[in-house]
């Protein structure tokens, strides 16, 4: 049985429809979770809701250890898996920035539009601001060009970092994974709010 | 609580099983059989010598020559700007970042056509893309580019006109000079290279 879907074999639209459906099903999944609600997001931030790092962390190792058996069954390809390319002064940089954002907004750029979509003005107005950062990002791009291109690393990958092979780097992460859960739950109790329930929606 | 113990107890046998079992190293994607007739049959993988000249004289970035004959036979001599990759050293993975990568134009050449063909046929069939053959060889270069035979007074101003690119390219590749004028030539009976759209890449985030 071959790769799931070979690159050339599906259209751009059909590519594009593809995406579209997948992302009703992430934003689902966002709003499900209360993730358009900017208290949750930002209660990673103070310690009396951690749900943000337990569902992207558990999409994360779902993710992985779904890909590595897809690819044992030779199902999918994963040198044909398109790995974002790190460099790493833009990403340290853009990663202080959206962390600021974040807690000042309350929201992180899909949950924004996901809590735009059931009518949050705070949302909107956070939208409204990544529009402009957006606008000055690009009219300003020859100031940052050098920075935004520099200390170009390819697509390093953990496990070839580590020498390990994928499979105990997976096992690795859900451990790590498992634990840090564990600490959420611990500091949710700590730093529980009286004004703040959990999951409220 | 529960929903961690439920994730817990199914997750980690996974990863204990996927780190115990080797990792699959094929690459599922491959041409089949018949995919790959027909493009032998339509001889999409060849590449003319005036083609490459051109691309050589143009300094285009993207033209990477890559020779598949021994690294003696290399020695003695090369194509401008070549790269050596033994044929029998093809699937040396150290070679793989050259041969599997969708910016340069590579072009394989050998004496005759037959190494070349066959570095063609074992890289497409492993899905690579923008590999082609020199057609001819190295052995249809010399007699074409090197040492082009000259028509007659009397053939048709395209005869001649290709004859003066290939003097022209010749010279600039260290052939025969002769009074042609290779720069506007080579400019003026440019051959069409189509050159493959890149593929976009898809980029995520939150």
């Amino acid at each position: 049985m071959g790769p799931l879907i070979v690159y050339d074999i599906i259209s751009d639209n059909a590519n594009l429809f593809f995406a579209f459906l997948i992302g009703i099903g992430f934003g689902f999944v966002l709003e499900i979770n209360g993730f358009s609600s900017s208290r949750r997001l930002a209660g990673m931030f103070y310690g009396y809701d951690t749900t943000v790092l337990k569902v992207f962390f558990t999409a994360a190792i779902v993710a992985a250890v779904g890909l590595l058996f897809m690819s044992l069954f030779n199902w999918i390809d994963l040198s044909s898996i398109y790995i974002n390319p790190t460099f790493l002064w833009s990403s340290l940089g853009g990663g202080v920035i959206m962390g600021a954002g974040f807690i000042l907004g309350g929201y992180c750029p899909g949950t924004s539009f996901c809590a735009a979509s059931i009518g949050k003005l705070d949302a909107l107005a956070f939208i409204g601001g990544m529009f402009i950062g957006i606008f000055i990002f690009t009219e300003g791009y020859p100031l940052w060009e050098d920075f935004y291109n520099a200390k170009y690393l390819g697509s390093p990958v953990l496990s070839d970092l580590l020498g390990s092979s994928r499979g105990v780097l997976t096992l690795l992460m859900i451990l790590v994974a498992l634990g840090m859960f564990w600490v959420g739950e611990w500091t949710e109790k700590r730093f529980a709010r009286d004004d703040y329930k959990l999951n409220q929606k | 609580m529960k929903a961690r113990l439920v994730l817990a107890t199914l997750i980690i046998p996974m990863g204990l099983i996927i780190a115990a079992v080797p990792e699959n190293t094929t690459r599922p994607y491959k041409l089949t059989a018949e995919e790959l007739l027909e493009e032998v049959k339509t001889g999409t993988q060849f590449i003319y010598p005036d083609q490459v000249a051109d691309m050589i004289i143009q300094k285009d970035p993207t033209l990477q020559i890559i020779d598949v004959r021994s690294a003696d036979e290399y020695d003695k001599f090369s194509l401008p700007n070549s790269i050596n990759i033994p044929l029998v050293n093809i699937l040396n993975p150290d070679w793989e970042d050259y041969l599997d990568q969708d910016i340069k134009f590579n072009v394989f050449y050998s004496n005759g056509t037959k190494d070349a063909n066959e570095a063609w046929m074992i890289t497409r069939q492993l899905g690579f893309e923008n590999n082609y053959v020199l057609q001819g060889g190295l052995n249809y270069w010399v007699e074409t580019i090197m040492n082009p035979e000259a028509p007659k007074s009397t053939s048709p101003n395209d005869e001649i006109l290709k004859y003066n690119l290939r003097k022209g390219a010749g010279m600039a590749l260290g052939g025969a000079a002769v009074n042609t004028q290779p720069s506007t030539m080579a400019k003026s009976s440019k051959p069409p290279i189509t050159k493959r759209k890149k593929k976009k890449k898809v980029q995520g985030g939150c």
